[in-house]
C-alpha cells in the first residue's frame, strides 16, 4: 500500500484510486464538480486543484488537478496550500460570473453541490458586476425541470445520460461561452434513467418536476430508509415527507436514491423515482368504505360493481371481528388471499388469521409455478445470484426471454456497464487507470459480448452483439440446444437451421471462453420451459467451469420471492381456490373472501375471476388504491403504502430488506396487519389460535414470528435494527436538525407546540430529536454531513468512495436449503405453422411506464404511458393485410379488445405483442401468453364483453 | 458582442430553425451519393456526421431543422448528436446565411491592426451587425478568431478565399465585386 503525505499527515492509501477520491476516502474536504464516484474523472472543471511537491525540499510545489492525478508512493500533497486555495476560489468566481443569484427560488438550494463548494472554497464575495449570459429553457417532459442559466458546464449530465445510461437525446450543444445542455428540440427526455440527472447535476439545472409541485427544502423533509416497490430489484430509496400546507397530515413529496452498494449504487430508474405519486393520487383509499345497498344505475358501472360509502372504522372492524368469531365456530369460511406486492408481515398476518389451509397466494397457478421454479433454481449450489457490482463485472452476458430495461430496469443499467469490460480490460493492459474516464472510453474495441434471445429487447439493442427474436417456445428450445452445445457440441441435432446452429455454437463458445459469464432471465415471458432450459444452461456451464454460474432471475413484483416462501408445497394458487369454491357451492356455510393488497383482475382471467368472486358471500379488501377488485368489495380498509409502513420485502437475489415508515399514513390509514389485529382484539371471545395476533404490537413481532415459523425466512430475526435499538440512549431522528416550523406549523389551530408524534414501532423518532449520524446505523436516510448538504455527502458514510455503507449492511440473504434442482425433460420443439390471423399467440411486452400497477397511478407517469397497441410482425401484417395504426380487434376467450396496430420487424411471426398491464389492457394480462384471433375493427367500438 | 450592460441573449439551438423554403426537405440523390462516397473512408456510417453536414450545407447554404433531421434519418445518427456537432463547428450554419459569408478576424494581431474599424465600415456599408444578413440576401457578417495570417493583418475570409492587409477601400472593392457578380448571375 502506498504511503502519501497530505498537509504534513502521513496516510496509507489504496493506490488504485486517484488523488481526489483518495482524499475523500480519508475524509478530507476537497472541492470538485466534474468527478463523480461512479463515472470517474475527466478533469473538466478545475475545481479539485491541489499542490504536489517533488520532495520534502520543494517549497513551491506545482498545481495539479487531484482528480486526474494517480497516487505516487511517497507523494507529498497539499489541499490547504494558499496557491491551491486561491486557485479553487478563482474557479468558483469564474463560474459565478454567469451563475444567477437565485438560490432562494432554486429548488437545488439547501442541497446544492455548487453552494457547498462555493462555501468550501471560501469565495464569498463577487466582484463581477456585468450582465450574465442567459438561455431559454426547454420543456423536458413531466419529470424534469430545466433551468439552463444555472449551468456550470461540468459535463456531468451528458456523461451520465449518454455515456453511462446510453441516452441519445441530451447533448452538449454550442461552444465557447454558450454551451447548452439540452435536447435537439423540446420534448420528454426519453431515457428511463433521466431522473438521475436531478442528483447528478451539481446545480439546479435539472430538478425534479414532480417534487416541484409540493416542494420543500431538503432540511424540511422527514426521511427513513425504504425500498422501492415498483419492481423486484429492491433498490433502496429515501422518500421524503412533510406536513402539507393546509392540514397537519404529512404527504410524501419525493423519492431520492439511497445508496446501496450491492443493488442500486448511486442510481434509480424513473419508475422508481417518479412512481411515488400514486400515493397522493385520487385513487388512494383513505377511509374505511362499505358497500351501499341501493343498486347502481349508471351507464359506466358494470354488472356486479358496487358503490361505497365512508363508514366509521369501528363499525367495519366490529363486523370483521364478528366474521372471525363465526369462522371460529365453524359457521363461516374465512379465506385469505395474499399478495406479492405487500410485505411478508402483512401476508403472514392474514395467513395466521385464516389458517394456512385457507390462505392463498393471490397468484394464478401459472405465476405461482414460475416463482416456485425461480426459487428452486436459486437453491441449487451451481447457481449464484449476482449483485449489481458482480453484474457490472461480467465479461459475457446471455439474456433469455427477459426485456430487463422494462422489467428490472436498474439491472439493465448494470448490464450496460458490463458491456464496457473489454474496453476496461484493454485499458488495464495499457496501464490506463479505470477512473480516467475519457481516455478509457476513447479506446477502440467492441463491446463485451451480450447475446439476447426473447420477444422484445428495449434500450440495449445497440450494445447487444447477437439477437434472436423468437417466441418463448423457441427461446426455450434455443436454450436447450445451447446447454447441449456447452456440454458436448457434437450432440447437437444436425437438423437445426444453419443460422440458428451458428448462433448456438457461437454463444456456447462465448460462455465457455469467458471467465465471468452471466445469464439473465426471469418470469416475465410467463413460460416455465424457458426458465427450466435457462437453469439447464446455467448448470451445464457450472459443471463445465467448475464454479457456480451467475444467474440473475427477475421476478414480477417487489415481494414475489418473499410471498412464494409461504407456499413451498406448491399449493395455494387462485385456480385451486376457484376449484375449491366451486365444489363448496352446496355447502351451506357462507364464505368471506379477505383480499390483501391485490387486484385480482390482473391475476385471473375475467371469467374465472367473476366465478371466483361470485362464490363468495362477502368480499373484504385491504388495499391502498381503488382498482377493479375494489369495485366488487363489500368492505374496504385503507392500507398503508410502503413509505407509510414497516416490513420486509425479498428481492430477486433473495435479499430480505426491511423498510421503515417515513411518515404515518393519513387518518385511518394503517398497515394491513393492524386492521387484522384490531379485528381480533374486538372479538369478544378470543379464539385460542388467534391469541398470538392479539398480542402483536410492532411489525417486528411479526417478523420474529415469521423467522420462528419458517426456517427459510430465519434471516428476518436478524434484520434490524428493531424498535428498542438506541444509540447513546437515543433513537435516530427522521427529521434533520434544521427541520423548520416546528413551533409554528400548527399555530392556526393551537399556539402551543404539539408534542412530536411518538413512534413506538421503530427505532426512529418523528422529530428532529435523536441521532443524525448515518455512520452509526443504516437507519439514517437523510444523508448529510457538515459542509456537504448535497447527496454527494454519501462518501462520508462509505468505507471508501464507492464502497459499503459504514452504518452496517441493510438486507440479509434468506437461507434456502441447498438442493439440486430436478432434471426437467427437454421441452418439445414447437411445430412450424403458418401464421394465421384467427390463431395468433399473444405475448406480453413490458413497459417501464405502464406495466406496473401502482406507478401507473402516478400523475407524471400516467402522462407518458402509451396507448394500448397490438404489435404485429411486418411479414404477417402484409399477409393479413393489416396496416400501421389501423384499429384492430383482438378476440380472446374473455372478450374483445381493440387497439391500434403497431408493425414491428422483430416481433416473431405468428405472434402478436400485447403491452402487459397497460391501462385498459389490465384484464388482458392474465391471458398472456395465450391465443386470440385478429380482425379489423368494425364500428361501433365494443370493449370487452 | 453585446455591451456589458445589455443582456446578451444567446441563440444557440434554443429556438427552432424551421424553414419552409427550398433549403429543407429530404436529401437529394446527389447529396446522398456524396455522403456515401465520403462515408466509404470511414469505418462506419455514424462517424461521417460532420462531413455530411458540410456536404449538405454546400448544397443548401445552411442546415435547417428539417435538413438536420433528414441527415439523422439517413445516417441513423441521433439527431441530438448531429446537433451537437453542428453547433460546435463554427462553419456549420443552423440559421439562414447570405450567399457570401464574411468572416472577419477579431483576434489580437488584427485587433491591433484595426479590425474594429473595418467592422464598423462593413456594418455601415451593408447595414448589418455580426450575425446578420444584408437586405439583398448577399452578405452575412461573422466574427472569427485568428485565421493564421497575422503577419498580413487585418484579414477576413470571404467564403473560402482569404483577403489580407485590408483597409476600407479594399473592403469596398470586395463588396462591389461580389454585388456585381451576383447581379450578373441569374437570380437563384
Ligand atoms: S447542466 Fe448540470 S450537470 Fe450538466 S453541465 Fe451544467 S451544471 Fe453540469
Ligand atoms: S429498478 Fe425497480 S426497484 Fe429499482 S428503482 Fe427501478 S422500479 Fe424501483
Ligand atoms: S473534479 Fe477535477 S477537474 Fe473537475
Ligand atoms: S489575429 Fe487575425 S489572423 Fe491572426
Amino acid at each position: 500500500m502506498p504511503t502519501i503525505t497530505i498537509d504534513g499527515e502521513k496516510y496509507q492509501v489504496d493506490g488504485e484510486q486517484n488523488l481526489l477520491s483518495t482524499c475523500l476516502t480519508l475524509g478530507l474536504n476537497v472541492p470538485y464538480f466534474c468527478w463523480h464516484p461512479e463515472m470517474g474523472s475527466v478533469g473538466a472543471c478545475r475545481q479539485c486543484a491541489m499542490m504536489e511537491y517533488k520532495d520534502s525540499e520543494d517549497q513551491h510545489g506545482r498545481l495539479i488537478m487531484s482528480c486526474m492525478t494517480p497516487i505516487r508512493d511517497g507523494g507529498i500533497y497539499s489541499v490547504k496550500d494558499e496557491v491551491a486555495e486561491e486557485f479553487r476560489g478563482s474557479i468558483i468566481e469564474d463560474l459565478m460570473t454567469n451563475h444567477p443569484h437565485d438560490c432562494p427560488v432554486c429548488e437545488e438550494g439547501g442541497e446544492c453541490h455548487l453552494q457547498d463548494m462555493t462555501e468550501m472554497s471560501g469565495h464569498t464575495m463577487r466582484r463581477y458586476r456585468g450582465t450574465k449570459r442567459t438561455h431559454r429553457n426547454q420543456y423536458l417532459g413531466p419529470f424534469i425541470n430545466h433551468e439552463m442559466n444555472r449551468c456550470i458546464t461540468c459535463y456531468r449530465c451528458v456523461r451520465f445520460y449518454n455515456d453511462y445510461a446510453g441516452g441519445e437525446d441530451l447533448q452538449a450543444l454550442g461552444r465557447n461561452h454558450q454551451v447548452y445542455f439540452g435536447r435537439q428540440e423540446e420534448g420528454r427526455l426519453e431515457n428511463g434513467f433521466s431522473g438521475n440527472l436531478v442528483e447528478v447535476c451539481p446545480t439546479g439545472v435539472f430538478t425534479d418536476k414532480t417534487f416541484s409541485s409540493h416542494f420543500v427544502r431538503k432540511w424540511d423533509l422527514q426521511t427513513a430508509p425504504s425500498v422501492c416497490e415498483h419492481c423486484a430489484v429492491g433498490c433502496n430509496t429515501a422518500p421524503g415527507a412533510r406536513e402539507s400546507g393546509n392540514s397537519n397530515e404529512p404527504i410524501l413529496r419525493r423519492i431520492t436514491n439511497l445508496y446501496h452498494h450491492d443493488i442500486n449504487g448511486y442510481f434509480l430508474c424513473d419508475r422508481g423515482r417518479f412512481g411515488y405519486e400514486y400515493i397522493n393520487s385520487a385513487t388512494r383509499i383513505q377511509n374505511v368504505l362499505s358497500v351501499r345497498q341501493e343498486d347502481v344505475i349508471s351507464s359506466t358501472a358494470e354488472k356486479g360493481d358496487r358503490m361505497h360509502r365512508e363508514i366509521n372504522p369501528q363499525e367495519a372492524v366490529l363486523h370483521l371481528a364478528e366474521q372471525i368469531a363465526m369462522a371460529n365456530q365453524g359457521k363461516r369460511n374465512l379465506i385469505g388471499i395474499g399478495s406479492p406486492r405487500t410485505s411478508l408481515e402483512n401476508n403472514y398476518a392474514l395467513r395466521k388469521l385464516v389458517g394456512s389451509g385457507n390462505f392463498y397466494s393471490g397468484l394464478s397457478q401459472k405465476d405461482q409455478e414460475l416463482l416456485h421454479l425461480v426459487s428452486t433454481i436459486q437453491q441449487d449450489d451451481r447457481i449464484q445470484s449476482p449483485s449489481t457490482p458482480e453484474i457490472e463485472n461480467a465479461d459475457a452476458i446471455l439474456i433469455l426471454g427477459e426485456d430487463i430495461y422494462n422489467t428490472a430496469p436498474r439491472i439493465s443499467l448494470a448490464v450496460r456497464q458490463a458491456a464496457r469490460n473489454r474496453q476496461k480490460q484493454q485499458a488495464k493492459s495499457l496501464k490506463i487507470p479505470l477512473w480516467q474516464d475519457s481516455s478509457v472510453r476513447q479506446l477502440e474495441g467492441d463491446y463485451s459480448p451480450i447475446i439476447f434471445a426473447g420477444t422484445e429487447l428495449s434500450n440495449l439493442e445497440k450494445i447487444t452483439s447477437n439477437t434472436l427474436f423468437e417466441s418463448p417456445e423457441k427461446v426455450a428450445s434455443f436454450a436447450c440446444n445451447l446447454a447441449l452445445a456447452i456440454s458436448d457440441p457434437t450432440s447437437l441435432s444436425p437438423d437445426l437451421e444453419p443460422s440458428l446452429l451458428e448462433l448456438i455454437t457461437h454463444t456456447a463458445g462465448i460462455l465457455r471462453g469467458s471467465s465471468k459469464p452471466l445469464i439473465i432471465s426471469g418470469t416475465s415471458s410467463k413460460h416455465a420451459d424457458t426458465l427450466k432450459s435457462v437453469a439447464q444452461v446455467a448448470t451445464v456451464l457450472s459443471d463445465y467451469k467448475k464454479q457456480p454460474t451467475m444467474l440473475y432471475l427477475a421476478c414480477d413484483e417487489v415481494n414475489s420471492l418473499g410471498l412464494i416462501q409461504f407456499f413451498n408445497d406448491g399449493k395455494g394458487n387462485l385456480d385451486e381456490l376457484l376449484e375449491r369454491l366451486k365444489k363448496n357451492t352446496d355447502n351451506q356455510i357462507p364464505t368471506s373472501l379477505m383480499i390483501l393488497e391485490n387486484d385480482l383482475y390482473r391475476r385471473l382471467d375475467k371469467k374465472s375471476l367473476e366465478q371466483l368472486l361470485s362464490q363468495a358471500d362477502e368480499i373484504i379488501l385491504l388495499d391502498t388504491l381503488l382498482n377493479p377488485t375494489s369495485k366488487r368489495a363489500d368492505w374496504i380498509f385503507p392500507a398503508s403504502v410502503t413509505a407509510e409502513s414497516q416490513g420486509t420485502f425479498i428481492n430477486n437475489n433473495g435479499l430480505a430488506q426491511r423498510f421503515y415508515a417515513v411518515y404515518e399514513g393519513k387518518g385511518f390509514i394503517q398497515e394491513s396487519w393492524r386492521w387484522l389485529m384490531d379485528a381480533v382484539n374486538f372479538c369478544t371471545e378470543k379464539p385460542a389460535n388467534l391469541s398470538a395476533i392479539a398480542e402483536w404490537q410492532h411489525s417486528t413481532d411479526l417478523s420474529d414470528a415469521i423467522a420462528r415459523e419458517f426456517p427459510v425466512l430465519k434471516a428476518l430475526d436478524s434484520l434490524g435494527p428493531d424498535e428498542d435499538f438506541r444509540i447513546d440512549g437515543l433513537k435516530v431522528a427522521r427529521q434533520s436538525a434544521r427541520y423548520s416550523g416546528r413551533t409554528a406549523i400548527h399555530a392556526e389551530k393551537q399556539v402551543s407546540e404539539n408534542p412530536p408524534l411518538q413512534d413506538p414501532d421503530a427505532p426512529m423518532s418523528f422529530s428532529m430529536e435523536g441521532i443524525h449520524n448515518p455512520n452509526r446505523s443504516p437507519l439514517q436516510a437523510n444523508i448529510w454531513s457538515p459542509g456537504w448538504n448535497s447527496n454527494q455527502s454519501i462518501f462520508k458514510f462509505q468505507e471508501e468512495v464507492g464502497g459499503e455503507r459504514r452504518g452496517g449492511p441493510s438486507g440479509i440473504r434468506i437461507e434456502r436449503p441447498q438442493r439440486v434442482m430436478p432434471e426437467w425433460p427437454a421441452p418439445s420443439t414447437p411445430p412450424e405453422v403458418a401464421a394465421d390471423p384467427s390463431h395468433v399467440q399473444m405475448l406480453p411486452l413490458y413497459r417501464l411506464f405502464g406495466s406496473e400497477e401502482l406507478s401507473n397511478q402516478a400523475m407524471g407517469i400516467s402522462e407518458v404511458i402509451e396507448a394500448p397497441f397490438v404489435m404485429v410482425n411486418h411479414i404477417d401484417a402484409k399477409a393479413f393485410d393489416i396496416h400501421q395504426r389501423e384499429l384492430i380487434e383482438l378476440e380472446t376467450s374473455c372478450g374483445t379488445y381493440r387497439a391500434e396496430v403497431r408493425i414491428s420487424p422483430t416481433i416473431p411471426s405468428g405472434t402478436v405483442g400485447i403491452p402487459y398491464g397497460l391501462p385498459d389492457f389490465e384484464t388482458l394480462s392474465p391471458l398472456l401468453p395465450g391465443y386470440a384471433s385478429l380482425r379489423p375493427a368494425e364500428a361501433p367500438a365494443i370493449t370487452e364483453d | 458582442m453585446s455591451s456589458l450592460l445589455e443582456p446578451e441573449l444567446i441563440e444557440v439551438m434554443e429556438h427552432s430553425n424551421r424553414d419552409s423554403d427550398k433549403f429543407s426537405g429530404p436529401l437529394t440523390a446527389e447529396e446522398k451519393e456524396e455522403i456515401d462516397r465520403e462515408a466509404s473512408h470511414y469505418e462506419n456510417k455514424s462517424s461521417v456526421g460532420l462531413e455530411a453536414l458540410r456536404i449538405v450545407q454546400k448544397h443548401r447554404r445552411w442546415i435547417s431543422d428539417d435538413t438536420i433531421q433528414a441527415i439523422s434519418n439517413y445516417l441513423d445518427i441521433p439527431v441530438a448528436e448531429l446537433e451537437s456537432v453542428a453547433t460546435y463547428f463554427q462553419l456549420i450554419f443552423r440559421q439562414p446565411v447570405g450567399k457570401e459569408v464574411i468572416y472577419l478576424c477579431k483576434s489580437a494581431s488584427c485587433w491591433v491592426m484595426g479590425c474594429d474599424r473595418l467592422q464598423k465600415h462593413i456594418t455601415e456599408t451593408l447595414a448589418i451587425e455580426p450575425g446578420q444578413t444584408s437586405a439583398d440576401g448577399i452578405f452575412t457578417l461573422l466574427e472569427t478568431p485568428c485565421l493564421g495570417d497575422c503577419d498580413k493583418a487585418p484579414v477576413l475570409m470571404l467564403g473560402e478565399e482569404m483577403h489580407r492587409n485590408l483597409d476600407e477601400s479594399a473592403i469596398d472593392d470586395l463588396i462591389d465585386k461580389k454585388k456585381k457578380y451576383h447581379a450578373d448571375k441569374s437570380p437563384d
